[in-house]
């Protein structure tokens, strides 16, 4: 028996019949149909929203039809589409596009600009408006993801928790907070150790931990400003030192513990008075402590600062894949979902933020807003935000924030003013290694 | 190419004719075939066949992955734009790179903490499992159990063990009067707490080296000893430990090997934090390649660190293999 054939003939068998065949499929007028592959996030609400529009489009349009598939899980959807880009398996339109990921996503060429479409330009001004538009804008001066929602970072607080305290408004201020947090944070039942936290949050060096303590703050601290400006690391130092001085007195005062909590969310079983979060925390409060009166309202601010709070907001945008056959379609199909009704199914279904310079104004929205006053915050947040640049070794420097956050804001081993240099400093030998 | 040539079995140049005559004096004509020369060069090829699957399960998965990471080592690449030669740069990169001095660090001082811990642990076990002991059986397959039991979910259950409002080990400190120990969060007791539960986890497999070592002692040298007169410890000392050192210097390198692959515990538990006091090379490894896409460097690191490992399990032999001629 000839082995080598035999073994190569089995292989070769195996990779015809590991390839997928393409079968055209028609229209009842005989028409050639046009096939589209959509990648929504991977979490049940945003399947069971896509599923509700892809069948609603699909029923309407037999000439495109729309397969829908979740984004395979993994540690990160951009991890997923990078890979999906290298093998050329990308689909032909995904809703999960962080704007952080843009500069790997177009570097690479797998997304088509989407300014050329017909229509970009007075639908992205409904989406996003001029200022926040040009955020999204590429170095090459093209505009690759159709805003689609973003979740604002907020301060969840526990009213009875703060009542109790002696506090009947939420805190705005860095003093008032600490304030609050020093009559908040005690010992309930006498046995030495704490109860109830002002404050608590992951304190795991992992980089995108910061964007739920730090990021968000340094935003609003800075009045609306990132960490870059045109690809270029651009940090305001003072606002940088404030949001780690800030931290560091909640962990050296005692009212963030440095600890992990075991056995669920702290702020759902009553342990902290406040929590960084976004409005996906509104359906899990729901569900899991109902009865517990709470209310958002902007994050904490230094003392001196006037002015709108601005904040993170978690954006994830709607983008074109380059390996599309059929880009008129898809581009029909992205402006489908992002229809006000659709924008409405996904507050109703998901407790998410669509981007819409209109959100609390229009009509069609008011009713919810009415039902869900804490979503009325976020929608009214929505006006101040800002997201995460675009920049190259984004991770990275995000990565060496957490070491430095760790070390100034949590262990308090360096000074904050200490803390600046040494992240400046860092993040400048990465820019220059990664050139 | 030659070939053993049928006809006059002579080395005739292969696809060439060869004219012989044959006992009555007729000239033979053949053609000596490739196929023959192949066949008389190589032997058998039955062997190769069985030899093939694993042939290509070490081209595919270890050869060509080894070959290419030395290839990325010189090479600026995240995965998806071509790769981008940039010299010795990533190795410039390295003897600057603080972090990577600190997750080497963090791994000689987890080897220091865990090695130790292994030997004396497994080998106390694997005594006690070797004597006359009820249910010896039970007890060798539950020390054995954490070994195959997946590492996130070990680590998932130490996680709770740890927690330091309402785990196990501060409830019983709490118990007995003292006070919780932040055990994942203070940066001078994350890896030893690491290295405890690395233990936990990996003993079992040098449980069962030692017990193999154990039973090739011969009873006769025991028997000896008793009756000149020698305790047990002296046995143990005398005897035991000495003809144990083959296996004591398997089980340090095997030790040392698992210890530079430290990776699920800090990943899962501190993310390599408190201060990066538990910032494996393992970790590091994994952030540069799959975090931040640095596929270069993360070859780059894992080179360095192959060769330090090789290092260390070079002198480990000299030593412990010293001693054991000793």
């Amino acid at each position: 028996m000839n082995t080598t054939r035999v073994v190569i003939g089995s292989l070769a068998a195996l990779l015809v019949m590991g390839g997928c065949g393409n079968q055209e499929r028609r229209t009842a007028e005989g028409g050639a149909v046009i096939e589209l592959t959509y990648w929504p996030a991977p979490n049940p609400q945003e399947i069971q929203l896509a599923d509700t529009l892809v069948r609603r489009w699909n029923a309407a349009h037999p000439g495109i039809q729309v397969r829908m598939q979740p984004i395979p899980v993994s540690q990160s959807t951009e991890e997923v589409l990078l890979a999906a880009i290298a093998g050329r398996t990308t689909p032909d339109v995904c809703s999960n596009i962080q704007p952080g990921a843009m500069y790997e996503f177009t570097r690479t060429g797998g997304l088509l600009p989407l300014d050329g479409f017909e229509g970009f330009d007075s639908l992205a001004e409904i989406r996003a408006g001029a200022e926040l538009l040009e955020t999204f804008r590429s170095p090459d001066g093209h505009v690759y993801q159709l805003p689609w929602k973003s979740n604002p970072v907020m301060m969840f607080y526990n009213k009875r928790l703060l009542r109790e305290a002696g506090y009947a408004d939420v805190p705005r201020t860095y003093s008032a907070y600490l304030e609050a947090g020093r009559h908040v944070t005690r010992d309930i039942n006498g046995d030495g150790e704490i109860d109830v936290w002002m404050g608590e949050r992951d304190i795991r060096p992992i980089w995108w931990q910061r964007l739920f303590d730090f990021y968000p703050c340094y935003i609003a601290a800075s009045g609306g400003k990132t960490l870059f400006e045109r690809e270029a690391f651009h940090m305001h130092d003072s606002a940088a030192a404030e949001v780690f001085a800030f931290f560091q007195s909640c962990y050296r005062e005692g009212i963030f513990p440095r600890t992990f909590f075991q056995g669920g969310d702290p702020f759902i079983l009553g342990k902290k008075a406040t929590h960084f979060s976004g409005p996906w925390e509104v359906a899990t409060l729901r569900k899991f402590a109902p009865d517990m009166e709470y209310g958002v309202a902007p994050l904490p601010v230094p003392d001196a600062m006037t002015g709108p709070v601005y904040t993170y907001g978690d954006f994830k945008n709607i983008a074109v894949f380059s390996t599309c056959e059929h880009p008129e379609a898809a581009w029909a199909f992205a402006r489908y979902l992002v229809q006000p009704e659709h924008d409405l199914l996904l507050l109703e279904l998901c407790d998410q933020i669509p981007v819409r310079t209109d959100l609390v104004t229009h009509p069609l929205f008011a009713d919810y807003f009415r039902r869900n006053p804490v979503m009325a915050e976020f929608g009214k947040q929505l006006q101040h935000i800002r997201g995460i640049d675009a920049a190259p070794d984004l991770k990275e420097i995000f990565d060496t924030l957490s070491q430095v956050y760790e070390k100034c804001s949590v262990y308090a081993t360096i000074a904050p003013a200490d803390a600046v240099r040494e992240l400046r400093a860092r993040t400048v030998m990465i820019v220059e290694w990664n050139k | 190419m030659f070939g053993v040539c049928h006809h006059c079995a002579g080395g005739c140049r292969a696809g060439t004719a060869c004219a012989d005559r044959d006992d009555r004096g007729v000239e033979q004509v053949s053609t000596v075939s490739t196929r023959q020369t192949w066949k008389s060069r190589f032997g058998d090829r039955s062997g190769y066949g069985m030899v093939l699957p694993y042939a290509i399960f070490f081209l595919v998965f270890v050869a060509y992955p080894l070959a290419f990471s030395l290839l990325l080592v010189f090479h600026r690449w995240n995965i998806v734009t071509p790769m981008e030669w940039i010299g010795l740069k990533n190795f410039s990169r390295l003897f600057q790179d603080p972090l990577f001095y600190a997750s080497l660090w963090n791994t000689l001082v987890f080897l220091l903490l865990h090695i130790p811990a292994q030997v004396i642990v497994a080998l106390g076990f694997a005594l006690l499992l070797n004597g006359r002991l009820r249910g010896r059986g039970f007890f060798r397959a539950i020390y054995f159990l954490p070994v195959v039991v997946s590492g996130v979910v070990v680590t998932i259950l130490w996680q709770q063990l740890y927690a330091y409002d309402n785990g196990l080990l501060n409830g019983m400190l709490t118990a007995i009067g003292l006070g919780r120990v932040p055990w994942l969060v203070d940066p001078h007791v994350a890896m030893p707490a690491i290295a405890v539960m690395a233990t936990w986890k990996n003993v079992g497999i040098y449980i069962v080296l030692f017990l193999a070592g154990l039973q090739t002692i011969p009873t006769e040298v025991y028997d000896a000893a008793s009756v000149d007169g020698a305790s047990p410890f002296r046995q143990f000392r005398h005897i035991t430990l000495p003809m144990l050192q083959p296996t004591m210097i398997v089980i340090v390198v095997l030790s040392t090997i698992g210890g530079f692959s430290l990776f699920i515990e800090p990943y899962v538990l501190t993310g390599g934090g408190p201060m990066q006091s538990t910032l494996s090379g393992m970790l590091y490894i994994y952030n540069q390649g799959f975090y931040f896409n640095h596929m270069g460097y993360a070859a780059t690191l894992g080179f360095v660190y192959a060769v330090i490992i090789l290092l260390i399990v070079l002198v480990q032999r000299r030593v412990l293999g010293k001693e054991e001629a000793a």
